[in-house]
């Protein structure tokens, strides 16, 4: 599914030059339950978006699905992004003043969704997290927990392979993040493979394997298997 | 992203900042009202000038004494003040045999002191010959003309401007009455009705018209005229009454170069033609300086468009992330900033309208002026153009800056 060889991003701050990552490799499997995890300054949130096309590599090889990935135009990225990955962040990035509806709509107003096919998505997309009866109230009026299951149901509308979650529980209360931990869990068990990035032990042990960076480079890479499930699990 | 989600998204954006979108557009609103409004103002104004040159018939020709260069802007030099002697009861007599030619009428001009009992204005007096009623379409308001027996025989009588009727008389009727001019006793005979005079209205509102023969003779101590008019007698075409005029009035005055010659004649259409032409240099003028708000209000749409851009880069760094091309982001912005024009427009041409139909009403209500309300299809069509294009020029530059923030960055900005 994702096999990226020698990765290395470097940023450019104040004239020094900044690596991020150093010659990662990595290869994941189509329905892994992947936790990338590390301190901060590890390089995790810039592997996470250099596998999500959200970032360009400095170097290296990527391939996703058995295509190349570094010569693809901005615009081929933007598509498969849309039709491929599904994105949870930790700040939610809600349009505010728009709906639950129009908030999760978002993705098929720039796929090729026709218009009559693109309520049921919606609602069925809504309906796996829980919140067909929010589906017309203001994003902003919602709680986080409830925000970031908008987020989990705009992530799956377009019925994506990969699901790429980015310190999802980060921002909420325990009773939210265990939610939201046992919706990607269940979404997992569906067949998609999940990316999560996070430094909580705890949200990553719902994973099935375990990568942990340092400076840019991989430390470990273990596949203990999932220590915790369910929502009862997030209290263990 | 199709072009009608296109649409709902931008106009979502402009709801979500009602506030700011309406103080946005109201830069465009004024410039296109006022842009609408002067457009209206000048073709109301040439339609008034077309209506009145040809309420007094457009078969009329005008002689000035002294020659004027070929150009039409360039005026008779009797026009600028000068004094030339080149037209006389001569020339008159032999126009008015000319067969192309229905009636002849000379006019002289001076200024004197009018009194009447305790009253005493300044004023101009016209002398015209007694025909001048038949060539020039005047309406009264009561009594009427003087004939071209009063002319001939000098007769004390004189007819009044509305203006100087009401100044000198107020309520009570003139008629009959008698004024002094230059210490000369005169008879109110008539005074002229103030909605007949149109356009000519501030001009001869206040002017008396008496007898040629009283007026050159008696009072000035002349023998030349200031103006002769002519009306080309039915089935002739101006033109060629022109022509004959014109080799009339060099085989009197002996003249054999026509670059030498001592006279202006000029037709009604070439006065139309003048009048029209500076009306619409004047209607432009004015409409490229209300022009100028229309750019300080394309200026302020930029400005907002780009406060935008920068508040909503998280928005612009997710739809890029859930799959928006910089095309998508490009196109969004793009038409929020021409809806911003467009309905900005649409309410400057509605603005526009209603001050020129309060501009309209003013006119009727407070003049004489026969003034019709008028809002040209073009200048509608124009401003809605102009509008939009607005929107492109101003609206492109905040766009292609949303377009080009890579989604990650977007997406990290605070």
């Amino acid at each position: 599914m994702i096999h990226a060889e020698r990765l290395v991003k470097d940023y450019a701050t104040g004239g020094a030059r900044t690596r991020a990552l150093d010659h990662v490799n990595i290869t994941i499997d189509p329905g892994e339950f992947v936790a990338i995890m590390g301190p901060s300054g590890s390089g995790k949130s810039t592997l996470l978006h250099i596998l999500s096309f959200l970032e360009r590599p400095t170097e290296g090889a990527y391939q996703f699905g058995g295509r190349d990935m570094t010569s693809l135009a901005d615009a081929d990225l933007a598509g498969i992004r849309n039709r491929e990955l599904g994105f949870v962040f930790q700040s939610f990035n809600l349009l505010g003043r728009s709906s639950v509806y129009e908030n999760v709509e978002l993705p098929l107003l720039y796929s090729a969704v026709p218009p009559r096919e693109r309520k049921a998505k919606v609602e069925r997309a809504v309906g796996a997290v829980g919140l067909t009866d929010k589906l017309l109230v203001e994003a902003s009026r919602l709680s986080g927990g409830q925000k970031q299951r908008v987020a989990i149901a705009r992530a799956l509308v377009n019925d994506p392979q990969v699901i790429f979650a980015d310190e999802p529980t980060g921002n909420l209360d325990s009773a939210s993040g265990a939610q939201v931990m046992e919706i990607l869990e269940r979404l997992n068990n569906e067949g998609r493979t999940i990316i999560l990035v996070t430094h909580e032990t705890y949200t990553a042990e719902y994973a099935d394997r375990h990568i942990r960076l340092r400076d840019g480079k991989i430390e470990s890479d273990s596949k203990p298997g999932k220590r915790r499930t369910g929502i009862d699990g997030f209290f263990k | 992203m199709r072009f009608v989600d296109t649409v709902k998204t931008a106009s979502a954006g402009l709801r979500h900042a009602k506030v700011r979108s309406l103080l946005t557009i109201l830069g465009i609103v004024i410039g296109i009202a006022s842009v609408m409004l002067l457009m209206s103002i000048g073709t109301s104004a040439e339609r008034l000038i077309v209506d009145q040159v040809e309420r007094f018939g457009s078969n009329l020709i005008s002689i000035q004494p002294g020659g004027s260069s070929s150009s039409r802007f360039s005026p008779p030099p009797a026009v600028l003040g000068i004094v030339i002697k080149t037209l006389n009861e001569r020339d008159l007599d032999t126009i008015r045999r000319e067969p192309s030619v229905a009636g002849v009428s000379a006019e002289v001009r001076g200024s004197a002191r009018v009194i009447f009992e305790n009253n005493d204005l300044a004023t101009t007096y016209i002398g015209v010959t007694g025909e001048y009623f038949d060539i020039i379409n005047l309406e009264f308001e009561s009594g009427g003309r003087f004939t071209p027996f009063d002319d001939d025989s000098a007769a004390p009588v004189a007819i009044l401007g509305p203006g100087l009727a009401d100044e000198l008389f107020g309520e009570r009727n003139p008629i009959g009455k008698t004024i002094r001019i230059k210490d000369k006793t005169f008879r109110v005979v008539g005074v002229i009705s103030a909605e007949g005079l149109g356009l000519l209205g501030s001009a001869m509102s206040d002017m008396v018209l008496i007898p040629m023969s009283v007026a050159q003779k008696q009072l000035l101590g002349i023998n030349y005229y200031n103006e002769i008019a002519v009306k080309a007698a039915d089935g002739y075409d101006v033109e060629f009454v022109k022509s004959r005029i014109i080799s009339l009035l060099r085989q009197n005055h002996r003249i054999t170069d026509p670059d030498k010659d001592d006279f202006t004649v000029r037709t009604q259409a070439e006065a139309l033609d003048l009048l029209g032409t500076v009306t619409s240099v004047l209607t432009l003028f004015l409409t490229a300086i209300a022009s100028i708000s229309l750019i300080v209000g394309g200026i302020g749409v930029m400005n907002i468009m780009l406060v935008s851009v920068v508040e909503r880069t998280r928005e612009i760094g997710l739809r890029k992330a859930v799959g928006a091309t910089n095309r998508d982001i490009l196109m969004q912005f793009l038409v929020e900033a021409i809806m911003l024009s467009i309905v900005g427009g649409i309410a400057g041409i509605a603005l526009g309208a209603l001050l020129a139909a309060g501009v309209y009403v003013a006119v009727t209500q407070f003049s004489t002026f026969d003034w019709a309300f008028a809002m040209p299809a073009s200048a509608i069509l124009s401003a809605v153009l102009v509008a939009s294009v607005t929107g492109i020029i101003f609206g492109l530059y905040p766009a292609r800056r949303a377009a080009q923030k890579a989604p990650i960055e977007a997406l990290r900005y605070e």
